[in-house]
């Protein structure tokens, strides 16, 4: 797609306040299934959009052709689509914020490119990997898929920026049979921010995932069912990561909050033990880029770190210019849109409970009946704060000592009440970069944390 | 140009580049949208978009492509990098295209949006709620226009062109009143003519009267292993299992526990599903699929017996066995003989689940997760709307532990399926 057409040459064109973003998302796809190639697909969509405020109301157009005049009807279309709703009905002539972020990033590699018969030729060497020395392994699935998002910004205010974010993700499902001939299956997925080149340049880490994976997969092969009802649990670093995004997260976003969300009625209060700050993170913590790094958001806001629970209090929420507005209080660069065709909408980038100070060791060392819980399958939330994660395994804790492991199950509870019960967190911080939130669109987000110790309700027969 | 003329004129190019075969799908799509927003029609868009794919096999080596261009350069460049990436994969005979069929054209739907009736309708449902249910925020409502012309062309003559165009309607909605907040709860559904009022049209207004009931849930008395009933809206959770295990996947892997139950009973024998994409009963319909195929209807459960597989050319190939004869979804389960009512009556404890929240289940079927916007049942009637309740099973065994299917039925446009109750749930 071109990329370096000059948005400012548009401005006069705008009448209202206008975003005006070139954009297009470029996705491969390589997969294997029990050694057989199953899918080897590109994409790429790109095009033009136009998103026009007019006295509380937005029109939105694109298109993808990137000619003069293309673009022109484009941002013409927006403009008479916003004029419509606002002649329509009686509206109050809301002004938003002005924000006049600039922004640009490249995490494009920095390794040489490579073809495909390489970027294929590295699947089929961990596939080979997991037949030589995986040998109860059943079945076995490796999927690659790496996306770039670039986006050229411009509005009305002034703002913009040109970004270039990238991911790449192998996952990997392996299956072994228990004792009764029935399948039995643990997958996880190992990657982070950057394109292939970068990020898989050497087979050895993502090796020692099989390896991990593996054993765990043999602890697993005949796991007893975990218990139902309230236990002590040992939350793994990867699940509280999921916890900060789906249980406590969207209750926090801007639009979920006006929407009613119980949220709302909690600011300033104390909603978690001391223990708990939770941080939305714009792109960088301890110096660190984080996996789905935001400098500028699609409204052309320059993002900030978002404060969410600071000490067990409830601090503040995620916005874009409208709720930002609606609550009186400061944008924080939250606005992000899937694709070029796509609306911004209030989402999170790498939301993170922060680390304690305890040893993992110690914190298991400190339940005397309970589980250690792992590898997340998926999560949902809710606007009263329930929450549910699908757990593919664990295992039992017994006297301060993990014991048998126990299978799929899931975790669910309100999650203001489960941030209040947590009494240790863990000095380790993990990050998460295979997250793909689908609130209305589908986003990559980061996720990230330690383990923590709580109390949480475990379901089952 | 249009999009037969598009297609045909790439497959020429993919041609002229030594394909053994070759498949091109050119679609066109227009979209008309509105949303409210918390009770406010907020954002209008138009869009128009091209998507073009392209899949290529060479000595059995398969790649694909898709683009939203078709400007010569952007075409040469996705060809040139669909050689490069056909030449580099693994072979594999079961890599294919669709046969040859006769030249067809099939139309469906409006062609324009009526834009007066999509703003008509959500301004007369804003209404209706803040009338009727003032505790209940509309979070989100969209009236959404599409208007899809699709050709595809294959390397084997395949010439086939597809117009739909249908509204799609979304609904998402809370209720609050002071600190009491109600789950959130969604619906959707898909028609051709905006005729009816949303309130009225896939149980929109009675999932909007709950929420107002669901500000005030309780805890369940205690565990205890009794009946659900599931209601049209979260029934693929309990069908979608089954489905997923007899596709692609499971069944290429030798995973999927329905391995060899072809004609056998895999659930109980009240209970049909069959997968309709011609059916005039659904908005979401659809006369053409994969590489080139013309989409039939087909049986998937009959009376409890499993009828076919839902494999892809693909998966058939590399199982040896019949391909499924549709794309999937448009699912059209048969109503039984009881009334809703009459269900409820029937029930000594168990749960009415409007939406489930759960994990994956696992490779037997296992499940658990949260009955969301849910009653519990005791003694025949329904009691009070529930709170952090967990519902736990078998999904393949709760297909066999039906009990009663509703005479009653949802259309969403996109299914038609009733309400089932199934014995054996344990709720805790």
């Amino acid at each position: 797609m071109q990329t370096d057409i000059d948005l400012k040459r548009f401005s006069n064109q705008f009448t209202s306040y206008t975003e005006l973003r070139l954009q297009e998302n470029r996705s491969e796809g390589i997969g294997f299934l029990n050694g057989d190639m199953i899918s080897n697909s590109k994409s790429a969509a790109g095009g033009i959009s136009a998103r026009v405020f007019d006295k509380g109301a937005w029109g939105f157009s694109c298109g993808a052709e990137l000619s003069d005049d293309s673009i022109s009807r484009t941002i013409q279309m927006a403009t008479k689509n916003a004029e419509f709703l606002s002649s329509r009905s009686g509206r109050d002539g809301a002004v938003l914020p002005a924000a006049t972020g600039h922004g640009d990033s490249d995490f494009t590699r920095t390794s040489p490119a490579l073809s495909q018969e390489e970027k294929i030729a590295f699947l089929k060497k961990l596939d080979n990997y997991i037949v030589r020395n995986c040998p109860e392994v059943k079945s076995r699935s490796l999927n690659m898929s790496c996306l770039d998002m670039e986006k050229q910004l411009f509005t009305s205010d002034g703002a913009g920026g040109h970004n270039i974010t990238t991911r790449s993700i192998i996952m990997i499902r392996l299956t072994t049979e228990n004792d009764q001939g029935q399948p039995v299956e643990l997958f996880s997925g190992i990657g982070e921010r950057g394109q292939f080149e970068d990020v898989f340049s050497d087979s050895s880490e993502v090796e020692a995932t099989i390896d991990k994976l593996y054993n765990k997969l043999l602890d697993k092969k005949n796991a007893a069912r975990p218990e139902a009802g309230h236990h002590d649990v040992i939350l793994d670093s990867d699940l509280a990561g999921i916890l900060a995004h789906e249980a406590i997260g969207h209750t926090t976003e801007g639009d979920i909050v006006k929407a009613g969300s119980v949220a709302g009625d909690y600011l300033g209060q104390q909603v978690a033990s001391e223990l708990v700050t939770m941080v939305d993170f714009a792109n960088t913590w301890h110096g660190e880029t984080l996996p789905v790094p935001v400098y500028l958001d699609d409204e052309g806001v320059q993002s900030e770190d978002v404060t969410i629970i600071e000490n067990g209090i409830l601090k503040g929420f995620m916005h874009n210019k409208e709720t930002a507005t609606h609550f009186n209080t400061s944008v924080t660069g939250n606005a992000r849109a899937y694709q070029y065709h796509d609306e911004p909408l209030v989402r999170m980038r790498n939301t993170a409970i922060l680390p304690g100070t305890s040893k993992l060791d110690d914190m298991i060392a400190s339940i005397d009946n309970g589980y250690y819980l792992m590898n997340w399958t998926n999560g949902q939330a809710d606007s009263t704060s329930e929450f549910m994660f699908g757990v593919q395994m664990g295992y039992e804790i017994k006297d301060g000592k993990l014991g048998r492991a126990v299978s799929d199950t899931t975790i669910s509870g309100i999650a203001f009440e489960l941030l209040k019960d947590v009494s240790m967190l863990s000095d380790e911080m993990v990050w998460n970069c295979s997250g793909m939130c689908g609130k209305k669109q589908p986003l990559p987000v980061g996720m990230g944390g330690p383990a923590v110790k709580t109390k949480v309700f475990i379901g089952g027969q | 140009m249009g999009v037969q003329e598009t297609s045909a004129q790439f497959l020429d190019r993919m041609r002229a580049r030594g394909y053994d075969k070759a498949y091109c799908n050119v679609s066109d799509q227009e979209l008309h949208e509105l949303q409210s927003e918390d009770g406010d029609i907020k954002l209008m868009r138009t869009a128009f978009e091209t998507d073009v794919s392209m899949t290529g096999i060479i000595e059995h080596k398969r790649g694909s492509i898709g683009i939203n261009t078709t400007d010569r350069g952007s075409v040469d460049d996705a060809l040139e990098s669909l050689r490069q990436m056909t030449n580099a994969a693994q072979p594999d005979e079961a890599n294919d295209i669709a046969e040859h069929a006769p030249a067809a054209q099939f139309t469906s739907g409006p062609s324009e949006p009526d834009y007066d009736a999509m703003y008509d309708r959500i301004m007369e449902l804003q209404e209706h709620v803040a009338t009727k249910y003032p505790t209940v925020n509309l979070r989100s409502t969209s009236i959404t226009f599409g208007k899809t012309n699709t050709s595809r062309v294959n390397s084997n003559g395949v010439d086939l062109l597809e117009e739909q165009g249908a509204y799609s309607v979304s609904v998402q909605f809370s209720a609050k009143d002071g600190e009491a907040t109600s789950s959130m709860n969604y619906t959707g559904y898909s028609t051709h003519v905006l005729d009816v009022p949303i309130a009225q049209k896939n149980d929109v207004d009675q999932l909007i009267a709950q929420s107002v009931e669901q500000m005030h849930t309780k805890n369940i008395p205690g565990k205890f292993t009794g009946d659900l009933i599931v209601s049209p809206h979260c029934l693929s959770t309990f069908t979608g299992f089954l489905m997923g295990k007899i596709s692609d996947s499971a069944m290429i892997d030798g995973t999927s526990i329905y391995r060899g139950q072809l004609k056998e009973l895999v659930a109980d024998p009240s209970l049909t599903i069959r997968c309709c994409p011609l059916s005039d009963d659904l908005t979401a319909a659809y006369h053409t699929y994969g590489t080139g195929f013309v989409a039939q209807d087909t049986t998937v459960v009959e009376n409890g017996l499993l009828q076919t597989f839902m494999l892809s050319q693909f998966g058939a190939n590399k199982l040896g066995m019949a391909r499924a004869v549709n794309g999937g979804g448009c699912t059209i389960i048969e109503p039984g003989d009881s009334s809703l009512e009459d269900m409820i009556k029937d029930v000594a404890e168990g749960i009415f689940i409007n939406r489930f929240s759960g994990g994956r289940p696992n490779d037997q079927g296992e499940f658990s997760g949260v009955a969301k916007n849910s009653y519990y049942i005791k003694d025949g009637e329904i009691q009070f709307p529930i709170r952090e309740t967990t519902i736990s099973g078998n999904l393949a065994a709760s297909l066999k532990n039906i009990t009663a299917i509703s005479r009653e039925r949802l259309n969403s446009g996109a299914s038609n399926v009733p309400w089932v109750q199934i014995r054996g749930i344990t709720a805790s």
